[in-house]
């Protein structure tokens, strides 16, 4: 009798092991997992990534009506199209409004390495990461190229700076959802230290 | 005449000799020419013109059959002069490209953009890079397929040993029979066994050792399962669902090294370290197809955003019709708990992968941390406050002085005419 004990034993615990593994195993990573009072994670007003439909086109996060403008944020389109014209009035009429103090510089570069570098590279020689491993174009150096839309890179003034961030050019995007127009400036008084290089 | 044979035959030799060696020559020029093509097509044309899709510029394969050689080569020094001089092949050129000024280009000479365009006619060599990047998909299928093959042998070898035991438990129970015939004892032992109307469970239930492991076990087992769910409610550790894009952070963070702040530019200056919309993706994604991984065809994947936008990459235009991309939040805090991003990840330099993990190797993204309240706690206790040239603490910094000076300290010194005070 003892020896079947044993053995009903050893049977039991083995069950339970695969149950357990079994179990255990079914969790899943795609669902939340047990919850209590959901209501309470669920904001009463919208957060802007959810459904909506009190809107139209059901969405939370709507365009903003046109001419109207975030705080913060200046909106070049009337003054300084993104035209070839538009290029060159900037140019002609853009001066930095940030002055060029230690702190706006080490922002800038700070704001230059996290936005830029991926193509431009730590200097502005054109060399980042994803370019280096040939998986984008290589944009012109800022010291030693020269601009698709005339002159060197080096002469570049603050308004041609400006506009490009604001607009991209060529293969390059848009940066003005990403940065405000005072980061942008920051990242001009960064871009102009990094054109002096030889 | 053997002299002239002889004369004949030397000269058809050189000739020969001569001939090989110029195709030699021309080929050995031909190449390096295309070889320096290659570089220089990378330096001066890449950012705006690919060999079979148009890019900025127009796709440049057959560009020699297009145009001549003298035309092409004025037209690459300085295109804009070439069409402000009224050249009705560059006129009909420009206005064919919407009117985009190609970049001039007056420091490539000649002999330069002869070897660039004998690069173009020569082609792109197949590159090596696909089939590479096919077996590497296959690998890691194949080490999926391991895993799945390891749990199973696993419920397998378990299994099999639970027959074992249902095997010897029957081959013991025969043979203690047979010993207890031997003895004599069995009549005795077959009574209990035959008594009618009382099943198996019952006599089961009847042993007493039986049922206290039983109780025991399931006292363990609901015990332990009890406390882990209590535990586990509402903490979603390790949540992973299924996202409308299968966006790799290991690719775009990890490898391609962009920015996290690239794309959630929300993180340092707002509550939310928010979602990239669409034309964050399109900053690279108007170029980028990876195509090469796909016999030439654009990214199923990316074409998933190209559809959202209503984008065709064919002509390259946005179409009326965008749909947003449904992206399944991970990390939700319940609604009573107040998180700021810009506060941790400006004020106090947190790195990202303090609380997100180490997003830079996650092909999909994942809930690295609990959230649980006890998880913040801790952090906040641990932490200490860098205020040292740290402008949000200035303020707190001024009115401690002045409190250890003795001098007089209004709520205002410490914020308590900020508008959110009372207009919460």
């Amino acid at each position: 009798m003892l020896v079947m004990n044993k053995l009903r034993i050893v049977g039991a615990v083995l069950v339970t092991v695969a149950a357990a593994a079994v179990i255990s195993s079914c969790s899943d990573k795609r669902s939340t997992g047990i919850e209590y009072a959901r209501n309470m994670y669920d904001p009463i007003a919208y957060n802007p990534d959810q459904p909506n439909k009190n809107f139209r086109n059901g969405q939370t996060a709507q365009t903003p009506p046109a001419h109207t403008m975030p705080v913060g944020f200046d909106e070049p389109e009337t003054e300084y199209p993104n035209t070839l014209e538009g290029y060159e009035t900037a140019s002609k009429n853009m001066r930095n409004p940030v002055p060029a103090s230690q702190a706006n510089l080490e922002e800038g570069k700070m704001l230059f390495l996290r936005m830029c570098t991926q193509c431009h590279g730590l200097t502005g020689q054109g060399d980042g990461s994803i370019v280096a491993m040939g998986k984008f174009p290589a944009p012109p150096s800022y010291s030693k190229g020269n601009s698709s839309r005339g002159g060197a890179m080096r002469d570049l003034t603050d308004g041609k700076i400006f506009h490009t961030i604001t607009y991209g050019v060529n293969l390059m995007g848009p940066h003005r959802y990403q940065l405000t127009p005072s980061e942008r400036w920051k990242i001009v008084l960064y871009v102009h230290e990094l054109q002096k290089l030889q | 005449m053997r002299r002239i044979s002889l004369t004949f035959k030397s000269f058809v030799k050189s000739s020969l000799l001569f001939l090989s060696l110029s195709f030699a020559c021309s080929s050995v020029s031909y190449a390096q020419s295309a070889a320096e093509g290659v570089t220089l097509f990378k330096q001066k044309c890449t950012s705006c013109h690919a060999l079979n899709q148009k890019v900025v510029g127009p796709a440049l394969k057959g560009v020699n059959d297009r145009h001549k050689e003298e035309f092409l080569l004025k037209w690459i020094k300085n295109s804009q002069a070439l069409v402000a001089a009224g050249n009705p092949e560059a006129v009909k050129l420009f206005n064919e490209n919407n009117k985009v000024a190609m970049t001039p280009f007056p420091e490539l000479t000649d002999d330069n953009i002869k070897s660039i365009l004998a690069y173009i006619k020569e082609g792109d060599k197949p590159a090596a890079g696909a089939a590479g990047g096919v077996e590497g998909g296959q690998g890691a299928q194949a080490k999926d397929e391991v895993s799945d093959v390891m749990l199973g042998s696993i419920v397998v070898i378990i299994l099999i040993a639970l027959g074992v035991v249902l095997v010897l438990n029957r081959v013991i129970k025969s043979l203690e029979k047979v010993s207890l015939k031997k003895q004599g004892l069995l009549e005795e032992e077959e009574i209990v066994a035959a008594e009618p109307g009382v099943p198996a469970y019952k006599k089961l239930l009847k042993n007493k050792k039986f049922v206290f492991f039983v109780v025991l076990l399931l006292v363990i087992f609901l015990g332990s399962a009890g406390w882990m769910g209590m535990w586990n409610t509402g903490v979603h550790t390790g949540y992973q669902p299924e996202q409308p894009i299968k966006f790799s952070h290991q690719l775009h963070a990890g490898i391609n090294k962009i920015d996290c702040q690239y794309c959630h530019s929300g993180a340092y200056k707002s509550k939310n370290a928010s979602i990239p919309s669409l034309n964050v993706c399109m900053n690279c994604h108007n170029y980028v197809t990876a195509s090469d991984k796909y016999n030439g065809q654009t990214s199923p994947e990316i074409m998933k955003i190209y559809k959202a936008l209503d984008y065709n990459p064919d002509t390259k235009k946005y179409g009326d019709n965008p749909k947003p991309v449904e992206w399944v939040r991970i990390h939700n805090l319940p609604d009573f708990a107040y998180f700021n991003h810009s506060q941790h990840v400006k004020v106090a330099g947190v790195a990202c992968q303090k609380c997100h993990g180490p997003v830079q190797t996650m092909q999909e993204i994942y809930q690295y941390s609990p959230l649980t309240m006890k998880w913040c706690i801790n952090c906040h206790r641990e932490t200490e406050v860098k205020y040292k040239g740290n402008a949000y603490y200035d303020n707190m910094i001024a009115a401690h002085d002045k409190i250890k000076k003795g001098e007089k300290v209004t709520a205002a010194v410490m914020g308590g005419t900020e508008c959110g005070k009372c207009h919460y």
